[in-house]
């Protein structure tokens, strides 16, 4: 701590703090334009000035100068307002100051700074700028002219983002921000520089001129789409969300958001959301009440154990325990969600590994961490602002990355990060080497004898060493003893992996695997150390721990879909899942669809699976109900909201309510009560309430009991002359939801296989040529996109598009063989 | 004082008055002159054949009855423009206050305050209706 006066306040500020942080942590406001909390200093607009008297009452910045001892301040005399003056005046000189028709009037730095001044005369004449403005891009509107050259936008793009989209163009009074070669934005729209931008040069296009700032209403939430569970600001005006609101003092990302949390809202207030139930009345869906849409229900229901529910893990905690009790009522124990193997890594692998099926780390350990260990470089696209999180760890921290994935990613272009590249369906294999060699090599922790299970996994890796898995897996032991020393050595190590409908081979081995390697070396129980295993959607691990999946002696997702084409299933409910896209073999899927007697579908959309329905029940966005969220570090979230509900549209808490009375069953009368119930019944949830969740959240706890699994690698395949093709997300999507999502479509409106140069050369492709990509399942006709990330003979495509079901071809298998024509 | 005297006073005024020209307006027959501050009807400014408005939302964001709907539009060259402006005469107090709001001149209020209806629609003044008439 260093003592230090300002303006005639003794004040202390800790060791490390610039002049404005201690100002500011002692409630003195100095004004800024340039900084940013989350960025380094930079010092570029002079705003800050202030005054320090051992400096011989020099002029000085405060946002870039520390903080010492005894240091006497002075933040506002006349020559700094003077001062500050005459930089408003400087900027204001060549600035357009069409605040009128600027969208970010009434919320503008450079505006309120004005104001507050009362710069309202300029001393000085100049030419106003005449810059080119980028009107089209569908997202980010580029408007130079009102630039303040802050450099926000270009440093967050590359320090936080760590893309680098934009650079300071030209000398002097020419100077201005710009892309490569000055040509048109394109990245990968994340909207961080919009969000930062002090004035009006970056601005969100699909927001443009629909309301003023101040007319919002600002109604705090959480992200709905993938499970990292980011805090977002709604600005809603006249019952429709126009746009998310950027918050720097939101959630542990500071604020930060994805291209599918800030630009994906659209789906809310689109216009294809379903307002009215629907039948269907000879052939065709017609649209009715709800009673008679409930009365229906309520009579296929009564099937017993012929009823069968899927779920999506995007509901809330409240309404998928209420589901649960819904099939209770019924008395049918088949329920489950995520094609019942997504969430396996967590149900079964973790369950047995850890003795708890939630990751043991959090987010926050990334930080805290000194090596990180990321298992598929799709992580970034899975989880972005995790990613953020990684990029941040990597570049300021100097925290060591080591990547084993299938291809490389924009994470193994970090500074020192060191990717292993293994061919496809090998990662098991891979990682039980790892553990060979750490046992070999003696670097396993002292605790790990003692753990159950421990001679047992001695004995079934005796067949994994790194030379024999080299071979198969196309690394060198080299590489493999290197990665296990790395790991094992590392004071503080942390595994991250994602989980996810794409990603089949992420399963229960796979994640005792996995966890083995941090039990085995005791980098558990830890700040900084253990195992996120992140799944995919926004409260999939709420999902888990609702215990929505089959039971003991229930069906699960995919024994449900056989036994509607068996007909073992006479009714299926399907609330929010779109299994004709999004679970794999799409042939199964339509076929166990089109069998069954009766299909009962509660959506937001008449999604590919809802059109089948005979009963369609109308839905409604997280924006329009409140309940809590649990993200992939058990953080529980609660939100409120944010608009009245569109159209006849119903909660599925409410649409669970009212067939549970229905069925003659007892519900709980509110979310509140559902919670308290939950608390009730779920250790981990113990003492939380709404009121006590706030707007911060809780983690729900854990814990561990490790005990050692011996995994079932895959044996290794291959099929001569074929291609590799494994499926994933794209950065810019998430399930099937993102697809009612403007700024995900406009960036990556399609489907698409991404394949290597060499393989690109070889068979005479070029980017953008439809492809037909055929499997023993089935084909497809996908864009080509050539890329450097790709190893040869291996494919990527993701797996979102209802338009380009990959599940055509691919059957839910780790790796699909594949062949390609033009 | 006399009590007559305040009587007489007072007649003498009004026959005073008797010779004088009259203040009753023989309306609607007769017109009066409305004063050039006046607060009546309001326009929209029209300059090179376009309203001058851009749609700023200064004005419904300061009218106090709050009887002013603007929604921005954006035109051909990018740029904003009111597509829709709407006054709600019923509720409006003519204050003047969206007047001294507009930072592009682009309103004013006219000497027009015959504004009685039959349908309370008409009251309910468009773009169209509020365009400043040459
Ligand atoms: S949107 Fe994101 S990636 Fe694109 S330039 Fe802005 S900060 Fe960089
Ligand atoms: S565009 Fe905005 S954020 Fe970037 S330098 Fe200019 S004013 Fe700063
Ligand atoms: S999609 Fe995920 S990473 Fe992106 S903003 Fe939402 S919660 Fe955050
Ligand atoms: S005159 Fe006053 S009340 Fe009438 S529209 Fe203008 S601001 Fe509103
Ligand atoms: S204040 Fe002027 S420019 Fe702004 S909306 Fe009203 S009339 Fe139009
Ligand atoms: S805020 Fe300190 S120089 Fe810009």
């Amino acid at each position: 701590m260093v003592n230090l006066t300002i303006d005639d306040k003794q004040v202390t500020a800790p060791k490390n703090a610039t002049i404005y942080e201690a100002a500011k942590a002692n409630g003195i406001k100095i004004p800024i334009l340039c900084h940013d909390k989350k960025l380094k200093p930079f010092g570029a607009c002079r705003m800050c000035l202030v005054e320090v008297e051992q400096m011989k009452g020099r002029q000085i910045p405060a946002c870039t100068t520390p903080a010492t001892e005894g240091m006497i301040i002075r933040t506002s005399t006349p020559e700094i307002v003077k001062a500050r003056k005459m930089v408003l005046e400087l900027l204001l000189l060549n600035h357009p100051i069409d605040c009128p028709v600027c969208d970010k009037g009434g919320d503008c730095d450079l505006q309120n700074l004005t104001y507050e001044y009362k710069v309202d005369a300029n001393r000085f004449v100049d030419e106003k700028f005449h810059l080119d403005i980028d009107y089209a891009n569908p997202l980010i509107e580029r408007d130079m002219n009102r630039c303040v050259l802050c450099g926000k936008c270009a440093r967050i793009c590359d320090e936080i983002v760590s893309f680098g989209a934009y650079t300071f163009i030209n000398r002097g009074i020419e100077t201005k921000m710009g892309c490569e070669f000055d040509e048109a934005l394109n990245c990968e729209f994340c909207g961080s520089c919009v969000s930062v931008c002090p004035v009006g040069s970056l601005l969100a296009r699909p927001f443009k001129f629909k309301a003023r700032w101040w007319a919002l209403t600002k109604q705090k939430s959480v992200c709905s789409y993938c499970g990292t569970g980011c805090n977002l600001t709604l600005g809603v005006k006249d019952n429709k969300v126009l746009t998310t609101v950027y918050d720097e003092n939101q959630g542990f990302h500071n604020g930060q958001l994805c291209c599918r949390g800030r630009f994906g809202y659209q789906f809310i207030n689109s216009d294809k959301r379903l307002t009215a139930p629907l039948v269907r009345k000879n052939g065709v869906l017609v649209e009715t009440g709800w009673d008679e849409a409930l009365e229906i229900v309520v009579g296929r229901l009564k099937g017993g154990i012929a009823v069968a529910a899927l779920a999506t893990p995007r509901m809330t905690n409240e309404e998928l325990v209420l589901f649960k009790r819904l099939m209770e009522t019924v008395g049918s124990p088949n329920y489950d969600h995520s094609a019942g193997y997504a969430h396996a890594a967590l149900t079964k692998g973790f369950a047995r590994s850890f003795g708890t099926s939630a990751s043991p780390s959090t987010i926050l350990d990334i930080q805290k961490s000194d090596l990180l260990l990321v298992i598929k470089t799709d992580a970034y696209e899975t989880h972005p602002v995790v990613g953020f999180e990684i990029n941040l760890a990597v570049k300021n921290r100097g925290v060591k990355l080591n990547l084993l994935s299938d291809k490389r990613g924009k994470l193994s272009k970090l500074p020192g990060a060191k990717t292993l590249v293994h061919t496809p369906g090998s990662e098991i294999a891979v990682i039980n080497a790892i553990a060979k060699s750490i046992l070999d090599a003696k670097l396993a922790d002292g605790s790990a004898v003692a753990v159950p299970g421990y001679a047992d996994l001695e004995q079934a890796l005796a067949g994994f060493t790194p030379e024999a898995v080299a071979a198969q897996s196309g690394l060198s032991a080299a590489q493999i003893k290197e990665l296990a020393a790395d790991y094992a050595q590392a004071e503080k190590a942390l595994i991250i992996f994602p989980i996810g409908l794409a990603y089949a081979g992420h399963d229960s081995e796979f994640a005792s695997a996995v966890a083995n390697l941090a039990i085995l070396t005791g980098k558990l129980g830890r700040e900084g150390c253990g195992v996120l295993c992140m799944a995919e959607k926004n409260n999939s691990q709420g999902a888990v721990d609702m215990g929505f999946y089959a039971p003991l002696g229930g069906m699960d997702a995919g024994r449900i879909i056989d036994g509607c084409a068996s007909g073992a299933v006479k009714t299926l409910f399907i609330a929010g899942e779109n299994p004709a896209v999004s679970y794999p073999d799409h042939a199964r899927v339509q076929a166990a669809l089109y069998k069954v007697e009766c299909l009962i579908v509660s959506d937001l959309f008449l999604t590919e699976t809802a059109a089948q329905a005979d009963v369609v029940l109308p839905a409604c966005s997280f924006a329009e109900k409140e309940g809590t969220f649990t993200s992939v570090d058990r953080r529980v979230q609660y939100f409120k909201p944010a608009i009245r509900k569109i159209g006849q549209s119903r909660s599925d808490f409410e649409i669970f309510a009212a067939l549970i009375a229905r069925l003659g069953g007892q519900a709980p009368a509110s979310p509140a009560a559902a919670f308290a119930e939950i608390t009730a019944a779920t250790p981990a949830y113990t003492g939380m309430s709404y009121a006590s969740l706030g707007e911060q959240g809780a983690f729900a706890a854990v814990t561990v009991k490790p005990a050692l699994i011996a995994p079932q690698a895959p044996a290794p395949a291959g099929a001569p002359g074929k291609l590799a093709l494994v499926v994933g997300s794209a950065l810019y999507h998430n399930g099937t939801m993102s697809q009612h999502g403007e700024g995900p479509m406009y960036v990556c409106p399609e489907g698409y296989v991404e394949l290597s140069r060499g393989d690109a050369a070889r068979l005479g492709i070029a980017d953008n040529d439809l492809l037909t990509v055929a499997s023993a399942t089935g084909s497809v006709k996908l864009k080509a996109k050539v890329s450097l990330r790709m190893p040869e003979g291996v494919l990527f495509t993701p797996y979102h598009f209802g338009a380009t079901p990959v599940n055509q071809v691919w059957s839910g298998a780790a790796v699909t063989w594949v062949t390609l024509d033009k | 004082m006399n009590p007559i005297t305040p009587i007489i006073n007072g007649l003498k005024i009004t026959l005073a008055h008797l010779f004088k020209k009259p203040v009753t307006l023989q309306y609607p027959d007769e017109r009066p002159k409305v004063a050039e501050r006046f607060r009546g009807l309001h326009a929209l400014k029209v300059s090179h054949s376009k309203a001058k408005c851009v749609a700023c939302y200064l004005c419904p964001t300061v009218c106090p009855a709050k009887c002013i709907t603007v929604e921005a539009g954006e035109d051909a060259s990018h740029d904003k423009f009111a597509a829709r402006y709407e006054i709600d005469m019923l509720r409006c107090i003519f204050c003047g206050y969206c007047v001294e709001a507009c930072p592009v001149d682009a309103l004013k209020m006219t000497g027009e305050f015959e504004l009685a209806n039959y349908r309370r629609e008409d009251f309910i003044y468009t773009k169209e209706r509020l365009l400043e008439k040459k």
